[in-house]
């Protein structure tokens, strides 16, 4: 005398009718009581949102020092008397060398240009009694060059004839660079920490969720219900905690940045940048939701696996 | 055929079971007797693979249980309808949703489940409290939604263990009446007791435990 499911009731639509009756009741239980879920959210959203900005940031500063690019460039400052066509001329001689990859020359008067329809000061400009900028080459100089072989390069430009100074750019986006690199690590680090921390925390409130609901696995265990299916509404539990904080920090990510972009935007400006601050978008919204699902998750799994083991014995 | 074949369960300190030999028919329905620590819970217990024997070996229509693990476990104990004393009811939801468990359980459809629970607590005369919770029904009703969680799978086997310990005698020959029911329409029924007067007026075997040894089994 075996029981049978109706012929049209398929494993496979058992199994999603149990998925959906427990993704559901999980839900119900957590809209049933409001400030408590809001509340595990907002905790889950800001242990989330945390690395989250300072993720954000360091994408800002990346792209910042990116579009400086990434190879050396050596500014060659020529003398007050050099005129355009001298500047051509050693524009030509100095773009033959063999470290020297590419050779721009930056015209002093379309520099002033530059300059004063970037930074709106174009009345100011024109009350100059004469252009103070000289004329200017950019050396880009191999990529492969050291360190020490661009400083060579350096001075070789320095001590031409009509050149008033030779300034090596890549230091400091190097350094920049090598901080940022550190910097990362650091967020990388202190984010493991924060998802640490929310799946510990969320791990905690749903061992509490499970032992509440104790009497209610012991019968589901007694009439035949497997582990998994014991498990399943504590999963979506965790599933549903983890997710919404997920929404929440890519909320707490967007008006951050809204908020800071203001004066992000304008110190831009001021470093005479066309870059604008780039808000946390899509990407960082979907991540954050789909990082928190995985916490809650993770945290649901472990906090029944240990509650279970104890079932097990019982 | 339920079978135990020299099964003993050993405790620490004393022995609950001690080389317990036992066959239950299909179909037949028998009362399990015996003070408290006679070794009645020790027995179900071991029955639904909730505990396992330290010695000898249970056995279903032939097939050992020793070696069932997770899985294996849980469709066993879909063969067995239990019935407790305390009901185990779940009071965060009405009687429809309590019945329906085991069929969730399962993987029942939704039409299906909707169907076979209206059946049980038709059965045990309590369809009209479908939608009610069970904290406000009388102490013989919720061990009526009880017995109802227990067959509405059909299963093979019904074990009660003191099913009417809570309940005056009248109440407890009507539950008795449900089980002789069940039992009619082929269900092993196995219900641990110690209330001898019930027993005595109920034609069936009784099978009586003292200090985990099997004393007496008449078949009537």
């Amino acid at each position: 005398m075996s029981r049978q499911g109706p012929r049209s009731w398929s494993r496979w639509s058992a199994w999603r009718s149990q998925h959906r009756a427990a993704a559901r009741d999980s839900w119900a239980k957590l809209a049933a009581r409001p400030m408590a879920t809001a509340v595990t959210w907002l905790v889950v959203a800001i242990s989330l949102a945390l690395p989250g900005t300072l993720l954000l940031t360091l994408d800002n500063l990346a792209g910042v020092a990116g579009s400086w690019g990434d190879s050396a460039r050596i500014s060659v400052l020529l003398d007050d008397t050099a005129d355009h066509a001298a500047a051509e001329a050693l524009g030509d001689a100095v773009e033959a060398w063999p470290e020297v990859v590419t050779l721009a020359l930056v015209d002093k008067d379309q520099a002033l240009t530059d300059f004063a329809t970037q930074t709106g000061l174009l009345f100011l400009v024109g009350s100059l009694p004469r252009n103070p900028l000289p004329h200017t080459l950019l050396v880009y100089p191999d990529s492969t060059l050291a360190a020490a072989e661009l400083a060579s390069l350096t001075t070789r430009l320095q001590s031409l004839p009509s050149v008033h100074q030779a300034v090596m750019d890549a230091r400091w986006i190097a350094r920049l660079e090598a901080a940022l690199r550190t910097v990362e690590r650091w967020v990388r680090g202190l984010g493991a920490l924060m998802v640490l921390g929310a799946i510990l925390l969320l791990g905690n409130t749903l061992r509490l969720a499970i032992e509440a609901r104790h009497e209610e696995l012991l019968v589901v265990s007694l009439i035949g219900g497997t582990k998994g299916f014991a498990r399943r509404p504590f999963l979506y539990t965790g599933l549903w905690y983890g997710a919404g904080g997920g929404v929440m920090a890519a909320l707490l990510l967007w008006l951050l940045s809204l908020w800071v972009s203001g004066p992000v935007n304008d110190l831009f400006m001021l470093y005479d940048s066309a870059r604008q601050l780039d808000g946390p978008g899509l990407s960082y919204a979907l991540t954050a939701i789909l990082a928190g699902a995985s916490v809650g998750w993770l945290a649901a799994w472990i906090a029944s696996a240990r509650v279970f083991r104890r079932l097990d014995t019982a | 055929m339920i079978e135990f074949d020299r099964v003993s369960r050993r405790f620490e300190d004393r022995d609950a079971l001690r080389n317990l030999s036992l066959n239950i028919p299909s179909g037949e329905m028998a009362f399990l007797t015996g003070h408290s620590g006679a070794g009645k819970s020790t027995l179900l217990r071991l029955l639904l693979l909730l505990d396992r024997p330290t010695g000898g070996e249970v056995r279903l229509q032939g097939a050992a249980t020793r070696h069932l693990k997770g899985g294996a476990v849980a469709h066993y104990r879909r063969r067995f309808g239990v019935v407790f004393q305390d009901h185990r009811l779940l009071f965060d939801r009405n009687v429809h949703d309590n019945v329906a468990l085991p069929l969730e359980v399962a993987g029942y459809s939704p039409r299906d489940i909707t169907r076979r629970v209206r059946a049980a607590l038709d059965k045990v005369g309590l369809l009209a409290s479908e939608r009610a919770a069970p904290a406000s029904l009388s102490a013989g009703e919720q061990q009526r939604v009880g017995i109802a969680r227990a067959v509405v799978a059909r299963p093979e086997y019904l074990i009660a263990d003191e099913p009417t310990g809570n309940l005056d005698p009248q109440l407890s020959l009507e539950i008795m009446s449900l089980f002789e029911a069940f039992n009619q329409v082929g269900v092993t029924v196995l219900v641990a007791t110690h209330d001898m007067a019930l027993v005595s007026r109920l034609r069936h075997r009784v099978i009586a435990l003292s200090a985990g040894r099997l004393v007496g089994s008449s078949a009537l």
